[in-house]
């Protein structure tokens, strides 16, 4: 026998013509985690739709224990042992957390009739394979996501899983569960589980891999341990190129402040914050959730009402009391959550390109010329390099850095005195991140004044050229140029 | 435990339904000066409530699985009035209706069996295709076959089977009241369709697919399969029913339950089904259409003019919804 569980070698994959995937190697030995990292349509997720039985191969080989197997069918996945579980958990938030964890096999065992206490059987052996205690009866929609996905790898080894595969795990969790779920994944592995975790967290990866296999573009560009490897190693194999991790230099600050808050206050939200921002500079805030650094953005965009304080923009005094009001101040809001409050993901890329410019494209009587849309919006397609053939499809073709790039496009076909990032690199991956911060860098140097709100001390540190730290609603400290580091940072967090 | 029991208890809609319903009982029985608790009433409420209650449990079913039917009491409106024409045409059912209830559940099965092969295999919205069909059914019945309605004519089986009776109760004044036999179809329905949902894999999948249609999809459920089977089943018992109206009221009409679904759907939301799928159950069910029923029956008895039924409804079907979506707020987070 072979040493490992699973070994492919010279997989190919193609969707009408396209080559998915293109004589990709993968290997996991027993017991072991190992990391299947990449950029978004790598062919990560098609991999993976090989081994669960969702795909079926074109050409290529897969051994499992040992075993050539030519044709794999989700039920027989299962019945090998591997078990997916999917970044929704594919949970039934409506059911109790017994159902939840017998239903999969209840129906498995191809059952016709309910029986509560088989189910409760099933669940409570479930739950003990890693000694993970619930309420049995607790609705499974009231659960925290951490306490949902232990559920659903307590279901899974329901199955006598020997290769769990974590679709982007650590998407929606907080660093505490995180290390919780690493402890449980630790766990496994001492049980001889192999784990395959699919991951673009370069921290991530190297916690907690032992082997590693990086895809790019349907080819597998490295597979080994992951202790051989540097993290710019790791980003050279990802996206190919070498990046660049330039610090961001300011070129051209304005003398006047285009921006100055005094003494803004928001009860329960933040109190007595001052500062100032000239043009041609990106100034980092950041501090832990719930620091008041979301409400200060939110209020600077019109979202959130301050209490008191003033806000005064060019020198003139605003009161900036709607984001329509903001945007004729010229000051624009990238917000967090890009899904739901900053993309029509069911629309066309141009019009969501184009949103916040209606009434610079519109004409006499505020008729709108569906070509001018389109023209304009492939200025930005072009200059952004968006991956897209037809800026017609919908925003939702696209991948996570590139719907960041058309939210970006959106607010800078305006023109921008100040624009406010919240978190912009969020779920984007490393080579659309580096895009995303040579660009925001550019277009400071063209006189744009920027904020970026994020907790991602490395993004701060790279792109910002100055660094307020927020802690319990108030400014704790602000480090310029040459003095920001992450242990610098770090220390007035603490 | 037992603790923990009585707060998830009390954590349920059907518990509220069930206080509102007695609340609302005694409140009734304390202003008509006893009246509704006086046996006649009692049986005239149950009564009334055997047709309503049994499209109800239809209309759960599916709202259970995430849909949202609208042509349930057309497919029966149309499977009575054609199976009691072709009855009456060949003069079967004179001495025994079974012909006639397995013509209308055939009937109710074909038509079921189009709503379901258009809602599992193009996944379109389950409203807009019933919405579709309810019309398209209408349509059938008035226009392409040019149904009549049959009164006096009807097949003397229906009429004996809906006046039949379990018993028969006097009220003080002497007037005298029947408890029709078909109750007992009502009741056996009810039974039935509990034991479905809680039961069996069948009924499991349905709150599954209601809850997260993708995640059952995975978890090994045929979805599509089950979809189908789910309104086939529907449309055949929604044609059942269809007869028993028939049989109650001793007469076919092919427009007689045009907007019904509109007084079953506000119930069954009321009683705690979610407008998204997924949660409902039998007992909340049957205690909201409970509500209805006794309400509706009440307003004469309390002398309140009967159009204020319609408000009533509504006000039932913008409390049932809201909280039907506070619940699914609360459940996203």
């Amino acid at each position: 026998m072979s040493e490992y569980l699973l070994e492919m070698t010279g997989i190919c994959k193609s969707f009408a013509g396209v080559h998915a995937l293109d004589h990709v190697n993968f290997a996991v030995r027993p017991g072991s985690v190992i990391c299947l990292a990449g950029e978004n349509g790598c062919g990560k997720s098609t991999l993976v739709k090989i081994i669960s039985g969702v795909y079926t191969k074109d050409e290529g080989e897969v051994t499992f224990e040992g075993h050539k197997i030519d044709k794999i069918t989700p039920a027989e996945a299962t019945k090998l042992g591997i078990q997916v579980i999917y970044q929704d958990l594919s949970i039934f938030p409506n059911l109790t957390v017994m159902e939840n964890l017998a239903i999969n096999s209840e129906i498995t065992a191809g059952q016709k009739v309910v029986n509560r206490k088989r189910w409760e059987k099933t669940a409570r052996e479930a739950l003990s394979k890693i000694g993970y205690d619930i309420d049995l009866y607790a609705k499974m929609g009231d659960l925290s996501v951490a306490d949902k996905q232990l559920v659903a790898i307590c279901r899974a080894l329901l199955f006598n899983a020997k290769l769990i595969i974590m679709d982007e795990p650590t998407t929606a969790l907080t660093k505490k569960e995180v290390d919780a779920l690493f402890k449980t994944v630790r766990q496994l592995k001492e049980k001889n589980i192999a784990i395959m975790f699919i991951s673009h967290k370069t921290e991530e990866i190297f916690e907690i891999s032992d082997d590693v296999c990086i895809m790019r573009n349907g080819k597998n560009v490295y597979a080994g341990k992951t202790a051989d490897l540097t993290r710019e190693d790791f980003t050279y194999h990802m996206t190919g190129r070498k990046l660049t991790n330039d610090k961001f230099v300011p070129k051209n600050v304005s003398k006047e402040p285009v921006l100055e808050v005094k003494d803004l206050s928001l009860k329960g939200a933040y109190e007595n914050v001052s500062f100032e921002l000239r043009k041609g500079e990106i100034l980092g805030i950041t501090g832990l959730l719930g620091s008041g650094r979301t409400e200060l953005a939110l209020s600077l965009f019109g979202l959130m009402k301050p209490k008191s304080g003033e806000i005064r923009l060019n020198g003139k005094s605003a009161t900036i009391s709607s984001p329509m009001e903001a945007q004729r101040l010229k000051i624009g809001y990238v917000p967090e959550d890009r899904l739901t409050e900053g993309l029509c993901l069911r629309q066309p890329i141009a019009d969501n390109i184009t949103l916040s410019s209606l009434k610079r494209l519109s004409g006499k009587f505020g008729i709108l010329n569906h070509k001018d849309i389109y023209k304009d919006a492939q200025i930005w397609v072009d200059k952004f390099s968006i991956a897209t053939d037809d800026p017609h499809k919908y925003a939702s073709t696209l991948s996570g850095g590139n719907q960041q790039k058309i939210v970006l496009s959106k607010w800078l076909s305006n023109d921008l005195d100040v624009l406010i990032l919240n978190g912009p690199t969020v779920g984007v991956d490393v080579g659309a991140k580096q895009d995303i911060h040579q660009l925001v860098h550019e277009l400071a140097n063209d006189g744009l004044a920027v904020i970026i709100i994020s907790d991602d001390l490395s993004e701060v540190v790279q792109n910002c050229n100055r660094v307020i730290v927020m802690k319990d609603g108030h400014i704790s400290g602000e480090i310029g140029s040459d003095d920001i580091t992450e242990d610098n940072i770090l220390e007035i967090i603490r | 435990m037992n603790k923990s029991m009585l707060k998830r208890m009390t954590h349920r809609t059907e518990f509220w339904i069930f206080i509102v319903l007695i609340i609302m009982c005694l409140l009734i029985q304390a202003i008509s000066g006893g009246q509704l608790f006086e046996p006649t009433t009692v049986v005239t409420i149950l009564r009334s409530m055997i047709v309503d209650g049994m499209f109800a449990m239809v209309c759960l079913v599916i709202m259970v699985s995430g849909g949202f039917d609208l042509s349930f009491p057309a497919i029966a409106a149309l499977a009575y009035s054609l199976s009691t024409t072709i009855c009456l045409n060949n003069g079967w059912c004179e001495t025994n209706p079974i012909p006639g209830f397995i013509l209308a559940v055939i009937i109710g099965a074909v038509l079921g069996m189009l709503n379901g092969w258009i809602i599992a295999y193009f996944k379109l919205n389950t409203m807009i295709v019933t919405l579709g069909t309810q019309t398209f059914f209408l349509g059938i019945s008035m226009g392409l076959l040019q149904l009549k309605e049959i009164t006096s004519t009807l097949p003397k089986s229906f009429k004996a089977l809906g006046t039949s009776y379990l018993f028969e109760v006097y009220n003080s004044r002497g007037l005298r009241s029947t408890m029709s036999s078909l109750f007992i179809l009502f009741v056996i329905l009810v039974i039935i369709t509990s034991f479905v949902l809680n039961k069996t894999m069948f009924g499991r999948a349905l709150y599954a697919i209601g809850g997260n249609e993708v995640s059952a999809e995975r978890a090994g459920y045929n979805v599509r399969r089950t979809k189908f089977i789910l309104y086939t089943v529907a449309g055949a018992v929604s044609g059942f029913i269809g007869m028993i109206r028939v049989c109650l009221a001793s007469q076919s009409i092919p427009k007689a339950l045009v907007g019904k679904e509109m007084n079953i759907i506000p119930a069954v939301i009321l009683g705690g089904a979610s407008i998204f799928g997924g949660e409902g159950s039998v007992f909340g069910t049957v205690c909201a259409i409970s509500i209805i029923t006794v309400v509706s029956n009440s307003m004469l008895l309390i002398g309140i003019d009967t159009y204020w039924q319609d408000l009533f409804n509504g006000a039932v079907i913008l409390v049932g919804i809201t909280v039907s979506a506070l619940q699914a707020m609360r459940r996203k987070g």
